[in-house]
């Protein structure tokens, strides 16, 4: 799971330790200390933004002349400036470190990362301890906005969640909490306002309006995160009510804002956000397609997890099922890229139809009655993990084409927005919690990605928090990503019958429109 | 100053649909152009008009209606005929007696209904179920049976029941009415779906489920237009003709059963009541509508005439 | 056909500074795309761009206004050809017409006729539009006669009808200050007809005898400097009437510029019922006024029915009527279920209940059609909704028990909406698929 070892090109990150070598005074140069100081800063760093905290500045005199005129300033980057959270005599060689963190609606995930080096020490995550309160952002939001105490509660949860990671990944690597000194955030729009105690009362609301999309950073203390007190948190911008700064992490991350080619960025979440564009103009939404493909709601679904059911095939003649798992244990569940092989091969096999309708033949065995109708078995309760037959129902199958459907109609509208063919994306890169890998083919089969050449294609896995180690590592980064989010034009898709159309003609196996796909009738 | 006339050139058309048998047959579709535009293309065949006939007495009809079929409504075969007398291109059979909350009449008996309406009229007959759409299935197969090679036209055939209706067609040689919705997308699939089973496009009418003046006429208004956009742009599976089934959705709204006394402000039932079907059934043809199931006799005769209006040939 | 967002973007100057009211440029130029939004609207378009811009950007039918006040009548800004591609921006005008053979009684008494063609649909108000003076006699005296009974006896605005320029003038000097519309100009009297409508600054109908004559006709006019135009193409049968409407829309939104302004129509056909069917399609198809002679309101109700479906917007999700839907003949014993309008979900539920054999009660709450989840997400529906459709419509008069059925993935919402409304919440299948074997399994009211 550790993320790769992606160093900017302009190393940078958000707290570092420089050591500066001051020109001691004297009668001629009876400059201030603190001057003194910024002047050296300047001259050995370029950094002219800098400004001193009181406490640093207090005790300033003593700690230059201890250090005879050799010290070592703590920066820390406050975005607009860049704050001398503390000077130290002579050249400190100790380390410092900052977290990276994505906190999704499901699961929060913290890399600890060696701001001096840029190498990832330890990654982590677990569970978001709000879900107690809702599985999705709406119950949430509710719970926060209608409980008395609610939205302290899971600013708790949230922060909780995070600080039992930072215990684990100290108690693992070593590294003490009080050295880490910066935090970068990345979350959906609702996410960061729970995580910050913001009031997220109109996110769901039409208009759909977020408290605040461009965030200040904020002090550690002040949310009881366990790191350095005085770190400084930052969260990546939103765009939008359902367009967060997970996105924006993402599409920094792929640069999507620097590329001549037109490219599509998806991340097939919990609700299938999307950029469309390049370094002339860029375009997003959030189709809501649900967490379909990560598992949500298909009564046997997984995260890509050991057991669970990566890759499916089913003999079209006897029905039989061959599948594959994650680490190759016995099955537990099915996840995204199983599903999306799943629905390909029911269809090749005449098990379901185009609408996702079982069709009736009586012939096969693991076709059977279950209680919310039709299902399919995929593995039998001896061969599974867990002592239960693992199915998939017709409910399950509807669902997925809805969240395949909502996917294709968002990329769909987006682009009928420019006025610009399918054809003329020239790259796409997906995230999101497939599994390892995601059969892109397969993916066309069913019309939850576009009919192109598949050379065009690359997944990414998990790019907010890609994107937040990379912003925590580069102040140009980090300034990038506000950038970016200023430049996007967001698509709001209740507006009109657009979206609408477009996502009843893709509630079909591929799509309603068979042109669009061009090469599943040539290969027909 | 001459004006250079705008034409389309349109590459496609709607499928042509024949309906009973020779020397009676009847067909519709086949259009090369939006309607009544006869300065760009083909409009062979006059849109159709069916007059409805139901196995059984309704209850709910206003008098204005039940007067023009007096005698003959508690006998399908008397009505039928009616109907032909007055006119009709098609009669309308719709078996509402089927549904359980009626006689639930066997679909052998429904048959046997069909079979004699068919038998006593030399008009091709359009035979609807009662909406119940597991019921339908049961009943349209055995009339498909029963009726075999006469070439009907049976429905409604919809997303959940039209496999057997589909597979009925096809051995006993009727065609079919895909009804869906008020949804482009989902007629479409459908269509799809029924093509799949290799009934040929010439065998499906499209139902796109139309409503009557002022109850949202609008929806499958545009539905139409944009399918015979489609049909005439080369979308293979929207180029069906369109039937209009406008009676029983006429006859429910407060416009057309109000009388003159309960409604003085709107005027005389009479005209206002022919002219909401006719006027809702020119709109309709307006947007691409092939066949129309009207329920008054009056209605009839004036929409044709409206119609006879509209198919004179204009040319620049 | 129009310019596309990108095409537009492309001539911004991409700022981003939002003095448009728009979040960012592209936002600007795709509103600006889809006719929502003008080019006057951003303050820093260059020289350069506005000249790129402007022409594509202008209507491709000219807005023309009838009358003053409140019943002013406004016509054009027409965009497209099918009203799915966007919508129809401005009613087809209903005008009623008198003569001015008539004897003064009877003018007044039709036109208190016209006057009450006032009809109410679902809250809102409709009604004819405009009063056609038209100059049967030939005699400009009489002609003035009857137009001045018509100003006095209708608030409408004013089409004067007569070739006989001597005669408009005359009209004129007793209704010209409402600005009514010159109905008109033609080959041979367009010079006069359009010096009058200069001088009280009213639309003018230009007429042609074909659509040749049309275009010249209209040219002429415009040669003069004038441009409120309403275009008449002479055809009086409904299947040419049709044939020319299309032409000129089609001609209009190629930029064809005599034929950029809105139309008029004339329903002259013998038989009554025919004549309304005739104005029917006038109305479905692009006229901008439909002149008729009946003012029965059995002739106008459906024609005034249609104009409001034709013109509404199509751009609103398909949604169904909030309110009780019966399927099957459900009795007092039937159950209770609650849906959204979204039509989509309402027609899959609608499908299950009939195929539950059990007839039943469907209650679409109002959720400006959307899905269930999509509305419970957006406080769209919520237990305070249900209740009030459980109270206001009507059903507790229906049922003889207090049950109610809602959708499994809003379970959340039993327990208030149990509270507030006071009826036992039976929480249903999450798919309405399911809803056969529930009621099997609990349905026992
Ligand atoms: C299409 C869609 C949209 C569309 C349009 C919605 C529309 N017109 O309704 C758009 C894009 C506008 C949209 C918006 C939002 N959506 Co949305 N959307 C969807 C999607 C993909 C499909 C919804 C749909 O149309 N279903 C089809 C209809 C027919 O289903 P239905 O109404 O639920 O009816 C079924 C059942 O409820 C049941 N049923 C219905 N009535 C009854 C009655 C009884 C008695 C019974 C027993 C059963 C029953 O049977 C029906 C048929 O199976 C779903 C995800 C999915 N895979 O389903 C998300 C989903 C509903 N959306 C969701 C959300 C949160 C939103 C937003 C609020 C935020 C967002 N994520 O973007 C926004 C609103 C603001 C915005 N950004 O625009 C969530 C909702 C709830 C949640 N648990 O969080 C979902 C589940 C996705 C997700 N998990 O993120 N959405
Ligand atoms: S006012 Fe002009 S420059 Fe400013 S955002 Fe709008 S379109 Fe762009």
């Amino acid at each position: 799971r550790a993320g790769e070892e992606l160093l900017p090109a302009g190393f940078d990150p958000l707290f570092k330790k420089v050591a500066l070598e001051l020109p001691p005074p004297d009668l001629e140069d009876s400059r201030d200390d603190a001057g003194r100081l910024l002047d050296t800063l300047e001259k050995t760093t370029g950094m002219d933004d800098a400004l001193f905290n009181l406490e640093t500045l207090s005790n300033l005199p003593a700690v230059l002349r201890e250090g005879q005129w050799r010290v070592t300033a703590s920066l820390a980057d406050g975005k607009g400036y860049t704050e001398i959270v503390r000077v130290e005599p002579g050249r400190r060689a100790e380390k410092y470190y900052g977290l990276a963190v994505d906190i999704g609606t499901t699961t929060v995930v913290v890399e600890l990362v060696d701001l001096a080096g840029g190498r990832t020490v330890g990654v982590k995550g677990r569970y978001n301890k709000q879900a107690v309160y809702g599985d999705d952002v709406i119950s949430r939001i509710i719970y926060a906005v209608e409980t008395p105490g609610g939205r302290r509660e899971m600013q708790r949860a949230a922060v909780d969640t995070i600080n039992e990671l930072i215990t684990a990944l100290t108690a693992e690597t070593g590294v003490e909490s009080k050295d880490i000194h910066a935090v970068v955030c990345a979350g959906n729009t609702t996410m960061t306002h729970l995580f910050l105690g913001i009031d997220p009362a109109y996110i769901r609301m039409e208009p759909y309006t977020p408290a605040v999309n461009s965030l200040p950073p904020v002090r550690a203390a002040e949310l009881g995160l366990m790191v350095s007190p005085g770190a400084l948190v930052h969260c990546l911008p939103s765009i939008a009510s359902y367009v967060g700064g997970d996105i924006m992490a993402g599409a920094r991350l792929i640069e999507i804002d620097q590329a001549e080619e037109l490219t599509l960025f998806i991340d097939v979440g919990t609700n299938g956000e999307m950029v469309l564009g390049n370094k002339d103009w860029l375009l997003a939404c959030a189709c809501s397609a649900g967490p379909a493909f990560e598992g949500g709601g298909i009564r046997h679904g997984m995260r890509a997890m050991a057991g669970a059911i990566e890759h499916v095939q089913i003999d079209p003649r006897t029905g039989e099922v061959h599948y594959q798992t994650v680490d190759g244990a016995k099955p537990l569940g099915i996840c995204g890229s199983g599903l999306i092989d799943l629905m390909a091969v029911l269809r090749d096999a005449g098990i379901i139809d185009r609408t996702g309708q079982f069709l009736s033949r009586p012939e096969l065995p693991r076709l059977r009655e279950g209680d919310e109708g039709p299902e399919y078995v995929l593995a039998w309760a001896h061969e599974s993990g867990n002592e239960q037959d693992i199915t998939i129902s017709e409910a399950d199958v509807k669902n997925l084409i809805r969240a395949k459907g909502a996917v294709f109609a968002g990329i769909r509208t987006m682009l009928r927005m420019v006025d610009l063919p399918v054809e003329a994306i020239e790259r796409v890169i997906v995230a999101g919690g497939f599994g390892r890998y995601i059969n892109i083919r397969d993916a066309i089969a069913i019309g939850l990605f576009p009919d192109l050449p598949v050379e065009r294609y690359s997944y990414i896995g998990n790019s907010s928090l890609k994107g937040a180690r990379l912003a925590l590592l580069s102040r140009r980064v980090r300034d990038g990503v506000e950038e970016l989010a200023r430049k996007v034009t967001y698509l709001e898709l209740s507006v009109g019958n657009t979206f609408m159309d477009e996502f009843v003609s893709a509630l079909f196996l591929p799509h309603t429109d068979l042109n669009l796909f061009p090469s599943l009738i040539n290969a027909a | 100053m001459a004006v250079t006339i705008a034409k389309e050139r349109w590459t496609s058309k709607v499928a042509e649909v024949v309906l009973g048998t020779e020397p009676n047959a009847v067909k519709i579709g086949g259009e090369s152009t939006l309607p009544f535009l006869h300065f760009e293309g083909e409009m062979n065949n006059y849109p159709k008009v069916a007059l409805e006939v139901w196995d059984m007495e309704p209850t709910e009809w206003p008098e204005m209606l039940t007067r023009a079929y007096a005698g003959v409504l508690n006998d399908p075969v008397a009505w039928a005929k009616k109907c032909v007398e007055y006119g009709a291109d098609m009669v309308c059979l719709t078996l509402v007696s089927a549904h359980p909350d009626n006689k639930d009449t066997s679909p052998e008996e429904c048959a046997r209904v069909a079979k004699a309406v068919a038998d006593a009229v030399n008009v091709p007959l359009i035979v609807l179920g009662c909406g119940v759409e597991e019921k339908d299935a049961q009943v349209l197969e055995k009339v498909a049976e029963a009726l075999s090679g006469r070439n009907l036209l049976l429905g409604l055939a919809t997303a959940e029941n039209y496999k057997t209706i589909t597979a009925a067609c096809m051995v006993h040689g009727h065609n079919i009415i895909a009804s869906t919705p008020l949804d482009i997308n989902l007629e479409k699939q459908l269509n799809i779906l029924i093509m799949e089973m290799n009934l040929a496009a010439d065998r499906i009418v499209i139902d796109p489920s139309v409503g009557a003046l002022g109850y949202g006429i609008e929806y499958a208004y545009s539905i139409m237009e944009r399918t015979r956009i489609g049909a005439l742009t080369g979308d293979k599976m929207l180029a069906m003709p369109v039937i209009c089934i406008l009676g029983q959705e006429v006859w429910k709204t407060k416009e057309a059963k109000n009388t003159t006394e309960e409604a003085p402000e709107w005027g005389n039932q009479e005209r206002r009541a022919i002219l909401w079907e006719v006027v809702s059934a020119a709109a309709f043809a307006q947007a691409g509508g092939s066949l129309f199931v009207l329920r008054h006799p009056e209605s009839l005769k004036q929409f044709r005439a409206h119609i006879e209006k509209m198919m004179r040939p204009v040319t620049y | 056909m129009g310019l596309t967002g990108l095409e537009i973007f492309k001539q911004l100057p991409k700022t981003n500074c939002k003095d448009c009211g728009h979040p960012t440029c592209l936002a600007f130029a795709m509103a600006m795309a889809a006719g929502k939004a003008g080019l006057d609207q951003c303050p820093h378009v260059s020289d350069a761009a506005k000249e790129a811009l402007g022409a594509a950007s202008a209507p491709p039918v000219a807005l023309v206004k009838i009358g003053t006040g409140e019943k002013e009548v406004v016509l054009g800004n027409e965009t497209v050809l099918f009203r799915h591609d966007k919508r129809f921006e401005h009613p087809t005008g209903i005008a009623i017409s008198v003569c001015d053979t008539q004897n003064a009684e009877d003018i007044a008494a039709k036109i208190a006729q016209i006057n009450k063609l006032v009809f109410d649909r679902v809250g809102q108000i409709h009604q004819v539009n405009l009063v056609a003076v038209c100059n049967c006699s030939g005699e400009a005296d009489k002609f003035a006669a009857a137009v001045k009974i018509a100003v006095e006896n209708t608030g409408y605005p004013l089409v004067l009808i007569s070739e006989d320029a001597g005669a408009m003038e005359k009209a004129l000097e007793i209704a010209g200050a409402k600005k009514p519309l010159i109905c008109g100009a033609n080959a041979t009297n367009y010079e006069a007809m359009t010096a009058l409508a200069k001088k009280y600054d009213a639309p003018l109908v230009v007429k042609g005898a074909d659509l040749n004559d049309l275009a010249a006709v209209s040219e002429k006019v415009m040669a003069l400097g004038y441009k409120q135009l309403i275009l008449d193409s002479g055809a009086r049968e409904a299947n040419r009437v049709l044939a020319d409407q299309t032409q000129i829309r089609r001609q209009a939104l190629k930029r064809f510029r005599p034929f950029g302004y809105p139309t008029i129509t004339f329903v002259t056909n013998e038989d009554p019922v025919q004549a309304v069917v005739d104005a029917s399609v006038y109305i479905a198809k692009y006229a901008g006024i439909v002149v008729l002679d009946t003012a029965d309101p059995a002739d106008i109700l459906p024609l005034i029915t249609l104009r409001l479906n034709i013109y509404t917007d199509p751009q609103k999700p398909i949604a169904v009527e909030s309110k009780i839907y019966e399927i099957g003949n459900p009795g007092p014993d039937a159950p209770v279920y609650i849906t959204t309008n979204f039509s989509l979900t309402y027609f899959c539920v609608a499908g299950d209940v009939e195929a539950s054999r059990v007839p039943g009660y469907i209650l679409p709450v109002d959720t400006d059609g959307i899905s269930v989840l999509t509305g419970w997400a957006a406080g769209k529906f919520t237990p305070e909704k249900i209740t009030e459709m459980l109270q206001n419509s009507g059903i507790a008069d229906k049922v003889s028990h207090r049950k109610v059925i809602i959708p499994g993935g809003v379970a959340v919402l039993s327990g208030k909406l149990q509270e507030l409304s006071g009826w036992e919440v039976m929480v249903g299948p999450r798919e309405s698929a399911g809803i056969p074997s529930f009621l099997k399994q609990r349905w026992n009211a």
